[in-house]
């Protein structure tokens, strides 16, 4: 009997325990049930209201001032809540005026005279006039942070007038035009000085906060869980979408089930693999854009394996490689092989320049004609890019099938851009995305000899002649002699191959077909056009 | 017991500080600069150089060290590389979140495991036994990430009873800040949309944590009940009349506790460090998720704060611990 009464406790303190759980599972659930204003609320102001907008984003923001952030998350943010002197013109790569209604060069490069239109206002409610232009370009000078280096060419800004801006030039920087247009461009509002702690200028402020004359502004940032932008009641423009938030949802399964179920608009962190899902629902579209973001593997030439300075060496390695069958196997298909440094969609791009193809006899005898037999080559790459891996592996086997034996490192990711800046590596996977719209993002930085390591040619190349031809391209104003000096580039470069130019990626982005207006602009990936969107 | 406390709280500031040391220089020895990340990779040698001067980095390690010790003395952990803010207001931020995630959990895990430990033991080798044993294992086998996915995709994806992520819908206000925890807050504030939809959000993070501590609670009840009910004055007191439910609770599984307090303490240490994959599951805004996105931008202030703030938090719940000890068999000296 006694024992009766025990298990009896017993089952009964577990049940209890149980309950305790589920009781607030029910509970909760009926939470949703008795106050249906909650979770209808929840659906009716955000991804379902008409004038709101969900992007679901993998990771929180870093800083958001202007002035400090060389990191292109925080653009999905600054874009649509600074405005700049000149804007990308829609989809292209084209800059159309922007804050300044024109503009003037002198026949030396070095003068630039911007007039600006009336009626910007911030949301502060300060008239956007050239001295909060010459103080924004004054104070990136003097932060002295990422961005200088763009802007490290600026000699002096002045401000003759409320609606007259000229910048002298250190040197004729012809992409210039092209970097007001960037992120670092953003025309900040002088009253951030209000801000200012221990003479920061503000940093600690706009790190995160937006003090700008773009439609929105920055209304709520919670930490680790979302971004909320609203309207600037000052601006000339009034946008459709009232509210946009950017939502941090790390992990792809809850955001492909949240576009599912209409939780969110835009799912910026599905990896191309789960598209094929993706695509198959009945409210979700999947845009689909050739992007300006190269995959590359750098060839050390001059610090790599001593092999490797022969340029018959770097051309068998790039006759070696099957492009399409990697496109497939690493992006499914959405990416297209490389014609020539400068990718197509950015002015400059060649599309009769010579392109490499799969032959593995031609390697083969161009390595015999370089008079190198079993040679053994180390590639770097890390996890930054999850495709790396496989990538890693084909070329692995496309190589050894050539008689080039590849041995894999894979090294943590800083790891990674310690060593290509030490040019610690035989061959590296890399990729590029140009900051600004200019062949110059590509041609400058990867083929000058002053560049070598991280900042630029990571493939330690250097030739007199591309030097020449780069540096010229660089300091001449007109487009047509920029572009054949480019070209000229191209053909050597080419055919040294310090690079093999593997693919540039589509770009790839699930939105809800609720969502109206989007354009893509290459120059503007994971940026939205959010003032002219609808639903 | 104020002498113990004293003395435990001096040991603490000691091993506060070995592991600042440690985790400063072996943060130190990774290849990377957190400079380089925060100007850009593509970024002259020049404005490197001047970064890395105003950051300090350009300082030999052991000043480095040395200043940042110096500000921990002032309260001041630096500043983030990556957000540009106070590291201490960053965990401010982000640390009740974690907190309230992990003691939520911890309590189901209680709430579960206690019971489940004592009917296995009571009911060894029936089918109970098993089918408890089943339970927790599974529990314990399973990654989170699994199991975090199967509960969105069940209560969120077909039920649609809870939301599959965040601390609050979007549209609703955080109950005025006291603690910092949501629950907490809302209740004292008598807030109680936020309260109820805090809660709502916190179910399947804290059950999906929880399952994955239920079997080590489970499996160490169960054993010290078995190890307790065996001895001569469990035995004693039957032969005395003492009912079976009444003994079970007031002298076995209080006996049994005693060992149990020492996993436990160890599992809620472990929920909070293990936080962070359900934290990315389910984009729950604490210190996990914080600290990952620091490391990879390879922020050594904000990796440090995490650090001291977990392992002081280690050592607290080591010396309640000892308290519970203390408390449970006044026997034990300290």
């Amino acid at each position: 009997m006694k024992s009766r009464v025990f298990e009896l406790i017993c089952i009964l303190v577990l049940i209890l325990a149980l309950t305790a759980c589920s009781g607030k599972s029910a509970q909760s659930g009926a939470t949703n049930q008795a106050a249906p204003s909650t979770t209808d609320n929840t659906a009716g102001t955000t991804s379902g209201a008409k004038d709101s907008l969900v992007v679901a984003m993998t990771a929180d923001e870093g800083t958001l001032d202007p002035a400090v952030t060389m990191d292109n998350a925080a653009w999905k943010i600054t874009y649509p809540t600074y405005e700049r002197l000149v804007e990308y013109d829609g989809a292209t790569t084209e800059v159309k005026p922007g804050l300044a209604k024109d503009w003037k060069v002198s026949p030396d490069g070095k003068t630039w005279t911007f007039t600006l239109n009336e009626g910007h206002k911030f949301a502060d409610g300060t008239a956007v006039d050239a001295e909060a232009v010459k103080f924004t370009f004054d104070r990136i000078l003097k932060i002295a942070k990422g961005p200088v280096d763009v802007f490290g060419v600026i000699q002096e800004v002045k401000a003759p007038d409320a609606k007259t801006v000229v910048f002298t030039l250190k040197n004729n920087f012809p992409p210039f035009l092209s970097t007001l247009a960037a992120n670092y461009g953003g025309i900040v509002s002088p009253k951030v000085k209000e801000h200012e702690v221990n003479g920061d200028l503000g940093q600690s402020y706009l790190a995160e906060h937006t003090m700008g004359s773009g439609a929105y502004q920055l209304t709520e940032w919670k930490k680790g869980e979302y971004l909320k932008l609203e309207l600037n009641p000052n601006a000339s423009v009034k946008p459709a979408l009232k509210t946009v938030y950017y939502k941090i949802i790390a992990d792809p399964s809850a955001q492909r089930l949240q576009l599912e179920k209409g939780d969110i608009d835009i799912a910026e962190g599905i990896p191309v693999e789960q598209l094929g899902g993706v695509s198959a629902l009945p409210n979700v579209q999947i845009v689909q854009q050739p992007s300006l973001f190269v995959d590359i593997a750098y060839i050390n030439s001059s610090k790599g394996n001593p092999a490797l300075k022969d340029p018959k060496v770097r051309q068998a390695i790039s006759y070696a490689v099957d492009y399409k069958a990697i496109a497939d196997s690493v992006q499914q298909g959405y990416a297209t092989q490389m014609r020539g440094p400068i990718p197509q969609g950015l002015w400059g791009h060649n599309d009769n320049a010579k392109q490499y193809s799969f032959d593995t006899a031609k390697a083969k005898s161009l390595l015999a004609e370089a008079g190198v037999s079993n040679l053994t080559l180390d590639l770097v790459y890390s996890d930054k890019w999850p495709w790396w891996e496989t990538e890693a592996l084909t070329l692995q086997s496309y190589l050894g099938e050539a008689g080039i034996k590849l041995n894999l490192k894979k090294v943590a990711y800083a790891t990674q851009r310690d060593m290509i800046d030490k040019g610690d590596f035989d061959l590296c996977l890399g990729v590029w995305s140009p900051d600004f719209a200019d062949p110059f993002m590509f041609m400058n930085y990867w083929f000058d000899s002053s560049n070598f390591g991280l900042s630029g040619n990571r493939a330690f190349y250097k030739n007199d002649q591309v030097d020449g031809l780069v540096r010229k391209a660089a300091s001449v104003n007109d487009q047509a002699e920029r572009e054949t000096l480019y070209s000229q580039a191209q053909d050597i470069v080419i055919d040294e191959a310090p690079y093999v130019l593997l693919y540039q990626k589509d770009y790839l982005l699930p939105v809800s077909k609720a969502v109206k207006g989007f354009l893509y602009n290459p120059m503007l990936e994971g940026i939205y056009n959010v003032a002219e969107m609808s639903k | 017991m104020g002498q113990m406390i004293a003395k435990r709280l001096i040991m603490l500031f000691f091993v506060a500080f070995g592991v600042t040391l440690i985790i400063f220089f072996l943060s130190h020895i990774i290849p990377g600069d957190p400079a380089r990340m925060l100007v850009g990779q593509r970024a002259s040698e020049q404005t490197l150089q001047q970064v890395r001067h105003q950051l300090g980095l350009d300082q030999p390690v052991w000043v480095q060290y040395f200043t940042y010790v110096k500000g921990l003395f002032a309260g001041d952990l630096g500043i983030s590389i990556r957000t540009q803010q106070p590291v201490a207001q960053d965990l401010f931020v982000f640390f009740p979140a974690t907190i309230e995630l992990a003691l939520l959990a911890f309590l189901f895990a209680l709430i579960v495991g206690i019971p489940l430990g004592v009917l296995s033991a009571v009911k060894k080798d029936t089918g109970w036994d098993h089918g408890a044993r089943v339970f927790s294992i599974a529990g314990v086998s399973t990654p989170v990430f699994w199991s975090g996915l199967v509960m969105i995709l069940v209560f969120y994806g077909y039920l649609g009873w809870f939301p599959s992520t965040g601390r609050l819908d979007m549209d609703i206000a955080p109950p005025a800040r006291i603690t910092g925890l949501y629950l907490l807050d809302s209740l004292l504030t008598g807030n109680w949309a936020a309260f109820k939809n805090s809660l709502w959000h916190l179910f399947i993070p804290a059950v999906t944590l929880s399952y994955a501590q239920l079997a080590i609670i489970t499996r160490q009840v169960r054993a010290s009940m078995l190890e307790v009910l065996g001895q001569e004055y469990i035995r004693t007191a039957l032969a005395n009349g003492i009912s079976g439910p009444f003994l079970l609770l007031r002298y076995a599984l209080r006996n049994a506790l005693i060992p149990t307090i020492t996993v436990v303490g160890l599992s809620f240490g472990s929920l909070l460090g293990g936080a962070v994959v359900t934290e990315t599951i389910f984009a729950w805004p604490g210190m996990g998720k914080y600290v990952v996105d620091s490391i990879s931008y390879l922020d050594f202030p904000a990796i440090m704060g995490f650090t001291l703030i977990i392992s002081i938090g280690y050592a607290l719940i080591n010396l309640i611990v000892d308290l519970a000890y203390y408390v449970l068999d006044p026997q034990i000296k300290a």
